[in-house]
């Protein structure tokens, strides 16, 4: 089998995936009690009130006929209206998607840098108190839950120091710019993107740092490291430069699903800092039920997670010479 | 008041408990082990109150009138939900014997007629109406209209005395406490802030009086959610229509007191003798933003789009026959006398620009996206979940006395933070007792003391047979432990009530009323004059046949 029919066959599979995630998600959200307008009925003076607008949004359609007006709707590329703010999903969604991403893809490239390094190096010096240090050290951030860290890094830089910002993204009453560079590239937005995204880093860190580890200590048996050894290099040329390329391998895969996975937001660390992110948000449409939304926000986070594994899987191709699909 | 410890007052309540169950073993003796003289268990209560994730100070009263509930001989179906699965569970299809909720307090509601019509009245009590306990009572019903068409304040008074007194007897609801609550602010930002009744820092008048300091150019304001909609033809929560009013004017607002006071009108309204008949003189040479005038004729199409178009306030402007304008006077005929018409209609509907507004084809989408208003706040910007930026209308007749006002939503824990962090200058929101004890120890940060005029309270389903006995539902009510809730869950914020009317509205307020405060061996009294049993383990029964 070819490249070419590989990767058709691997996005046909990714429709069919995708399809029943939406399924799923149609499904089980209509399945949880109440509807887009519980949340008002006692701001309604009477019922007539509220049943006109159940019927605006067509909750009085029999289910399926509800699901295939969704699913055309996906298919022209529209994801609706929020119930809730009765304004475009695409348009309520992608700031918050903006914000979203700068901060994991933040978050991600601090762990994953220093993960890498850190993870090398412990393999490296397997045994030593500086490993043994390490991996305390890395467990205990991995088991740290979010909040937690989120809480101990406002208390020592915001309460003890003042050197940062509690939340937001940014000093109020500036101009509120959709331009990204005007958003995004100033000193302000980054001394409020710091506490966060230093959160994420720690908690992120412990996953490439012992994976690294693991692949490290596997790599070091083999024969070419030894002889790079023999050849008079110097340590670190080794480590770095022989050792840790042919370990980042699987990384790869664990990298991209975490990136992945990381569209969809961490609802802990952009609630503890208000980070106007879209996973607070997804969270918040599932309470108001406000479908539109809550579909949105799932079936980006999904999507994003499978296509990023797709991503994983064709960068082996040209990352490892080995690899063949069959 | 915030020094009483939770402990002791737990300890204190098993005491209560330990006596009422030795109490009742020494009346009951005799009949213990005898089932024979019982009739069917009375039924399982389902008792809905919120999580404690929706509103962690209900969620422990509710746990301990579910306790105390259990002590006297009931049995309990403990349903915690979240907010918008009780509501609907509750408000939406009637399924629960008794739920513990609340009702906000705006200065709409000042007047005793939503609270006593919409809340009460046998025309509400259809599923997602406001009689969520499906009260059914003809007198009542008729103290209800009476009040509504009574022009008279002393004699309306007097009817609304009455109704309050017919409730506190019947207990469809038992009214628990008006919660009250401190809102948190920087003192060294802000000269003085202006708390107002029911709303706190939220008030239209904190906004409009909130003094800034000398060097203090904006003030933000942060709030736990974001505003859903400025616009009045759209579903709207209390937040929403907090920044409406700043920046739509009404032809009567909602003073300090709760009183309307002539706005955009001229003077009160000149009322006919029969009370059907209402016209209003509004004031020249006032603006829109964008600098048109305000006409009468905004003022008729305004009525007129609210009437059409308003899910919330169109119920208001039913009784409305005719209007008719002439210079630049409203006058509108009215089908029956309505003593609440100034309140509830012309205070309330807001005066849109019509130049902007009839081009709009379908008024329920926001097509203004600068929301030209006339009123003292004027709209610049808003970034959904980021900040909303207002400054002050500068030709408005009373202008506000801050220049820029930021509106900030987010996590309340976070808000509070961003306080102590002196980040943002005022909240919206009540600090739990313990973040207030430590804002007490900020000397910039200051605490805005407020009463409350909504309430918790339990509904009772009436519509169950169960239910539909004054004893088990008054039994119910001598199980809640109001003052504990003000005083040891709440740290002393509230007042405890027994009426829908809160007792810091004094005109309206019947300080006479039936009181039912914790008392577990009045319920079992209250039980046993309904002729209720209790078998030998001590659970509640009918008599036997």
């Amino acid at each position: 089998m070819g490249l070419r029919e590989y990767v058709v066959r691997r996005i046909l599979q990714l429709v069919l995936t995708l399809w029943a995630l939406v399924t799923l998600l149609f499904v089980l959200f209509r399945m949880v009690p109440g509807d887009p307008t519980t949340r008002f009925v006692m701001e309604y003076p009477t019922d007539a009130e509220r049943q006109a607008r159940i019927e605006e949004l067509g909750l009085n359609e029999p289910l399926y006929v509800q699901y295939l007006e969704y699913m055309g709707q996906l298919l022209r590329g529209e994801f609706g209206d929020s119930t809730h703010y009765r304004e475009p999903v695409s348009q309520l969604i992608f700031p918050l998607f903006m914000n979203t991403v700068v901060l994991m893809f933040t978050a991600l490239l601090i762990a994953y840098t220093i993960g890498i390094l850190f993870g090398a190096a412990m393999g490296w010096l397997r045994g030593s108190r500086f490993e043994r240090g390490g991996i305390v050290a890395v467990l205990m951030a991995r088991s740290s839950p979010e909040f937690w860290v989120g809480i101990i890094l406002v208390w020592l830089f915001v309460f003890q120091f003042g050197l940062f910002p509690r939340s937001g993204i940014g000093g109020y009453g500036g101009e509120l710019t959709m331009n990204f560079v005007d958003r995004y590239v100033n000193f302000d937005f980054l001394r409020h993107l710091f506490l966060p995204a230093l959160t994420g880093a720690i908690v992120y860190l412990a996953t490439p740092a012992l994976l690294m580890r693991n692949t490290m200590l596997e790599v070091l048996k083999a024969d070419f490291v030894e002889m790079k050894k023999a050849e008079g290099l110097p340590e670190r040329t080794v480590l770095y430069k022989h050792a840790a390329r042919n370990s980042v391998l699987p990384l790869v895969t664990v990298a991209a699903i975490a990136t992945g996975a990381a569209m969809g937001g961490s609802v802990i660390i952009e609630t503890v800092f208000n980070w106007p992110g879209v996973g607070r948000e997804m969270v918040a449409s599932v309470s108001r039920n406000d479908y539109p939304v809550a579909m949105a926000a799932f079936l980006l986070m999904g999507t994003s997670v499978i296509v990023m594994n797709f991503v994983a899987d064709l960068a082996y191709l040209y990352l490892d010479p080995r690899v063949k699909y069959e | 008041m915030r020094s009483n410890s939770r402990r002791s007052f737990l300890r204190s309540v098993g005491v209560a408990g330990a006596i009422g169950s030795a109490s009742l073993a020494g009346c009951f003796g005799i009949d213990e082990g005898d089932d024979e003289e019982v009739g069917e268990e009375v039924p399982e209560i389902q008792f809905v109150y919120p999580t404690s994730g929706a509103n962690p100070d209900r969620s422990e009263l509710g746990g301990l009138i579910a306790d105390n509930m259990e002590e006297i001989g009931f049995e309990v179906d403990r349903q915690e939900l979240d907010f918008d699965p009780h509501v609907d569970q509750t408000v939406g299809n009637h399924d629960f014997d008794v739920s513990l909720l609340g009702w906000g307090g705006t200065p709409e509601r000042i007047d005793p007629h939503i609270f006593l019509m919409d809340m009460h009245h046998s025309d509400f009590t259809g599923e997602g109406g406001r009689n969520t306990p499906g009260y059914e009572n003809p007198d009542y019903d008729e103290l209800a209209e009476a009040q509504a068409q009574e022009v008279d304040e002393e004699a309306r008074r007097d009817i609304v005395f009455e109704a309050q007194a017919m409730l506190a007897e019947d207990q469809p609801r038992c009214y628990i406490a008006n919660e009250g609550g401190d809102h948190p602010y920087n003192s060294e930002r802000l000269e003085s802030v202006n708390p107002t009744l029911g709303e706190g820092l939220n008030g239209f008048w904190n906004f409009m009086l909130a003094e800034p300091a000398d060097d203090v150019d904006q003030v933000t304001f942060g709030y736990s959610s974001d505003i859903i909609s400025l616009n009045p033809m759209q579903d709207l929560a209390t937040p929403d229509r907090q920044f409406i009013r700043l920046i739509y004017d009404q032809l009567y607002r909602f003073g300090e007191e709760g009183e309307p006071i002539p706005w955009l009108a001229e003077d009160d309204p000149e009322i006919d003798e029969d009370g059907t008949t209402f016209t209003v003189q509004i004031r020249e040479g006032h603006s829109f933003h964008d600098g048109e005038e305000v006409t009468i004729d905004d003022v008729l199409f305004s009525y007129e789009l609210f009437a059409e178009y308003s899910p919330t306030y169109s119920v208001y402007l039913d009784p409305i026959e005719e209007m008719e304008t002439d210079g630049n006077e409203i006058t509108f005929h009215l089908s029956e006398p309505d003593a609440t018409f100034t309140r509830n209609a012309l205070a309330q509907i807001y005066i849109f620009p019509e130049h902007i507004w009839s081009e709009i084809d379908d008024p329920t989408q926001q097509d203004d996206e600068e929301y030209i208003g006339s009123g003292p706040f004027q709209f610049q910007a808003w970034e959904r979940e980021v900040e909303m930026q207002l400054t002050s209308f500068d030709d408005h007749f009373e202008p506000p006395v801050m220049d820029t006002l930021i509106r900030v939503p987010g996590d309340e824990d976070a808000l509070m933070d961003q306080i102590e962090a002196h980040e943002i200058d005022m909240l919206g929101n009540d600090p739990t007792p313990t973040q207030a004890d430590r804002m007490d120890e900020d000397p910039d940060i200051g605490l805005a003391t407020f009463e409350a005029i909504g309430h918790a309270k339990l509904a009772y389903n009436m519509r169950r047979d169960h239910m539909d006995d004054v004893h088990i539902r008054r039994a119910i009510s001598y199980c809640v432990p109001k003052e504990a809730f003000i005083e040891d869950i709440r740290g002393g914020m509230g007042t405890v009530t027994h009426s829908p009317i809160a007792p810091v509205l004094e005109d309206w307020h019947n300080p006479d009323v039936m009181e039912f405060t914790e008392d577990l061996d009045a319920a079992r009294e209250e039980l046993e004059e309904g002729e209720y049993v209790w078998d030998g383990d001590d659970q509640l029964h009918y008599p036997a046949e």
